[in-house]
């Protein structure tokens, strides 16, 4: 019984449950489509230029956020200033926001008659706003980790050899950063390319996502074959980006730092940097936020809370917190074993990825093709829900496996400690703090994931999202109103999710190792 | 000891009537709303427990009804209709029926009728007031200058009203002149949204948007009127009943063709046709009971019925829905660029 045995019988229930909901579900549909793709499939402009704005959205997206996160992601690692660690933490805040939320509040800042009083219905900017609000943060953070690697006396010793700031940057800080941020613009070019939810809800007609043109061919024209075409093409492209973000995580895991730089206190016209970087900060990271929010009290302005006294919100409420939580649990269970067999192992990290890259609306379908007489039961659902939230789990606690310092279990071994004392002494309490942001991501998408909605679905499942989507299937403004309201406390649950997990004690260190 | 006995007694029994009860799977789209209370009675006075299963808007259902037709996933179908019958027909997916026929009352063929309503044009009242533009007395009115930029319309290939507005105006003009018709709306500036609710929540004027004309159905206005909090007086949209912008939406019932519980399934037909659920479905769907002599509650007077539509029969639907909406999507979205 080697390493290999081991780590192959830890690895055989995420295995078996990515082959049964998202392998073979896909699989079966391309079985459907029997193969049936349209001649012009390829050549159809119209198709090229779904494709293209892919690609191109997606490659904006990143290159914005690394331009925008990388400044921003300085001031924050190099200055001190009140209120710093609470910006650090509430920096993932609009990760875990349920992408309808994102969606409204980027409707109610950009759309017609928009808060700011710019209308960017049916431009590309919505697109990409809403891109950034989702992934900036992303980058703001892997930035701030990789610059937390250097150590202090090394940029010291660059100022002490008469190094301008500037030029420190390029020559000891840029190099130091660079992984890092690769890393994270893969995942931002992954979230965007693949993304349906948000290109569904803020592309229009002109700047849908190829995933939204998928949803089109199965849902409405019954196109299977073209539709998987199109799913394996996307696979194609999202499949190396993900291994090749796989490779690079795994050279990222680093020893805990010895001396890292210290922020200090801004001077003079430091003091601009820092307000310039924060507020670029609230305008794609707060402000869509905030714009749900007063949206809502405008709704409670005018309809008080009688909106909210309703058998069907406390249902949806309740039914929302209870497969969040079955979810999440179930997603703890597959992303420890995962993370735990992909060990050392790059194939199995990059499988991780598996329920992000192959698209949910096949995924959906095939589901529903492959086992019909469960289709509408809940432990289907459920599962569904835990196979898009677990791979955050894996995700963030492989990387926080390859930063544990080897010899330190070692150590205690040797001073006598048993396995079990070793785990929860040594090993554990440097996991948690991964672990629990891992628990955080999947809560929120347990609790706003859009994907799902895809699926058959009982009246006496009514979620928050679902319920939403329901009030504004009717015209007046009574349901509008709701609406809104349904959303504001939507964004409110992720929140408290959010801090019950994420937030952590005195003792935990703010900033440890995360995508 | 004997609490014990006794709840241990009542448990069993409650275990042995819940799996002693039929279950009858009644597939739906996402606008069902038939009130609990009656559902329930339905429920007891059959010894049956229903499993409502939503499937997305009519267009999602029927294909997914179809994708599942080798292990199919319901035993009745309530929500397709006139837009859809033809395709779930031609797919053999259903068990045709011999429907009760009552003379006067709107049919669908291949399924028994439940309920109906029109897709048609909506306004914002208040903006023709303020703009002080006299309303369009024709679609090609909808072509002019004065009206360029003012009408948001759903499409076809993933919305029913959207399908449902298209086959208005084919039906009304014949295909080459409908086709010509939706070129001259796409140089005038016509929005197309995904669905009903991002044409009515994002771009209608009434909501925010910038488009002051709707496809919505007949009885939007008095949804409008029902759904404010302050209980309007009138409603802030009416209908705009232009010749060749009405059609008429007939919904119905069906058997799922290898589903089981027949008896139960036509036993649940009857009862979305019993007085009880057809007095309940023009507030909670906003539709029109079938059958005649259903007193409607008093909001409706808000919501102009049309006295005439253009609507192609469900065989010419069935036949060219396809091709028509692929000739739409090439005019209208895909050389608009």
């Amino acid at each position: 019984m080697s390493e290999r045995g081991r780590r192959a019988g830890l690895a055989l229930l995420p295995l078996a449950f990515l082959l049964l909901m998202s392998i073979l579900p896909l699989l079966r549909l391309l079985q459907e489509g029997q193969g049936a793709v349209s001649a012009d499939l390829f050549t159809d402009p119209y198709l090229q230029w779904r494709v293209l704005w892919s690609l191109l959205q997606a490659a904006a997206s990143s290159v914005a956020a690394l331009l925008i996160g990388l400044p921003v992601a300085w001031c924050l690692a190099r200055y001190r200033f009140p209120g710093r660690s609470l910006s650090l933490r509430l920096l993932m805040l609009p990760f875990v926001m349920p992408t309808l939320v994102a969606a409204m509040g980027v409707l109610a800042l950009f759309g017609p008659q928009g808060l700011l009083g710019v209308n960017l219905q049916d431009t590309p900017w919505l697109l990409l706003y809403g891109n950034l609000f989702f992934n900036l943060p992303l980058v703001i953070r892997a930035a701030c980790e990789g610059l937390a690697q250097l150590p202090a006396s090394r940029i010291a010793a660059a100022r002490t050899l008469g190094a301008t700031p500037w030029r420190v940057f390029w020559r000891v800080e840029w190099p130091a950063v660079r992984p890092w941020l690769l890393s994270a613009l893969c995942l931002v070019f992954l979230y965007c390319f693949s993304g349906f939810g948000l290109a569904l809800l803020l592309g229009g007609q002109r700047y849908a996502t190829v995933e939204v043109e998928i949803y089109q061919l199965v849902s409405y024209e019954l196109k299977l074959a073209d539709a998987g075409a199109l799913a394996l093409l996307m696979l194609l492209v999202t499949g190396a980006i993900a291994t090749l973000y796989a490779w690079l995580e795994r050279r990222l895991a680093a020893p805990l730092k010895v001396d890292p730089v210290l922020p200090r206190r801004p001077q003079g016209m430091e003091w601009l940097q820092l307000a310039a970087a924060l507020a670029m900060l609230l305008l794609f990271a707060g402000l869509p936020l905030l714009a749900v929010l007063w949206r809502a009290l405008q709704a409670l302005a005018v309809s008080g809370f009688s909106l909210l006294h309703d058998e069907e919100v406390l249902l949806a409420l309740g039914n929302s917190a209870r497969f969040s939580a079955m979810a999440v649990l179930l997603a703890a269970l597959l992303g420890w074993l995962h993370a735990l067999a992909a060990r050392g192992s790059l194939w199995l990290r990059a499988l991780a990825f598996l329920p992000f890259v192959v698209s949910p609306v096949c995924v959906a379908f095939g589901l529903l093709l492959l086992y019909p007489q469960w289709s509408a039961s809940l432990p289907l659902l459920l599962a569904s829900y835990a196979l898009l939230a677990y791979p955050f789990v894996a995700r963030s606690l492989a990387g926080a496996l390859d930063s544990l310092p080897r010899h330190w279990p070692q150590a205690a071994r040797s001073l006598g400690a048993s396995p079990l004392r070793v785990f929860a002494r040594v090993e554990w309490p440097l996991l948690r703090p991964a672990f629990r942001r891992g628990l955080a991501f999947a809560a929120a998408t347990a609790l706003g994931e859009f994907a799902v909605t895809l699926f058959l679905s009982r009246p006496e499942w009514l979620t928050l999202t679902t319920l939403i989507y329901q009030r504004l299937g009717r015209p007046g403004a009574d349901n509008a109103a709701s609406a809104m309201l349904l959303a504001c406390l939507l964004m409110l649950l992720a929140l408290l999710a959010f801090l019950i997990i994420e937030w952590p004690s005195a003792a935990e260190r703010p900033l440890r190792k995360e995508s | 000891m004997q609490l014990f006995k006794t709840t241990s007694l009542i448990s069993a029994l409650l275990l042995a009537g819940l799996s002693h009860a039929a279950e009858l799977r009644v597939l739906t789209h996402s606008s069902f709303a038939v009130a609990k209370p009656l559902l329930a009675q339905f429920e007891q006075q059959n010894g049956v427990k229903l499993n409502i299963i939503k499937a997305g808007d009519a267009g999602e259902m029927v294909n997914k009804l179809i994708l599942t037709r080798a292990n199919p996933i319901a035993d009745v179908v309530y929500g397709i209709d006139n837009t859809m019958m033809g395709k779930a027909a031609a797919a053999g997916v259903l068990l045709p029926e011999p429907a009760e026929r009552k003379p006067g009352q709107p049919q669908l063929p291949g399924a028994t009728s439940i309920d109906y309503g029109y897709v048609t044009l909506n306004y914002d009242k208040a903006w023709f007031a303020k703009k002080q533009l006299p309303l369009p007395k024709t679609l090609d009115d909808l072509t002019r200058p004065a009206y360029k930029d003012l009408l948001v319309v759903e499409n076809p290939a993933t919305s029913s009203p959207g399908l449902a507005f298209l086959l208005s105006t084919i039906s009304a003009m014949g295909e080459t002149k409908a086709m010509a018709f939706w070129a001259k709306l796409r140089d005038n500036g016509v929005k197309v949204s995904k669905g009903w609710t991002e044409a009515y929540y994002t771009d209608f004027s009434r909501n925010g948007g910038a488009r002051p004309i709707v496809v919505s159905y007949a009885t939007s206005p008095a949804a409008e009127v029902f759904y404010s909090k302050e209980k309007l007086s009138t409603s802030p949209t009416a209908n705009l009943l232009l010749p060749g912008a009405v059609f008429q939406q007939v919904e119905g019932a069906a058997l799922v063709k290898g589903g089981q519980q027949a008896a139960l399934a036509r036993k649940f037909i009857a009862f979305l046709r019993s007085d009880a659920v057809q007095k309940d479905i023009p507030t909670s769907m906003w539709m029109y009971p079938v059958q005649p002599g259903i007193a409607l509650d008093p909001v409706f007077q808000h919501a102009e019925k049309p006295a005439a539509h253009s609507t192609p029969d469900q065989q010419q639907i069935a036949a060219n829905s396809a091709g028509w909406v692929g000739k739409w999507t090439r005019i209208v979205l895909k050389s608009g660029q």
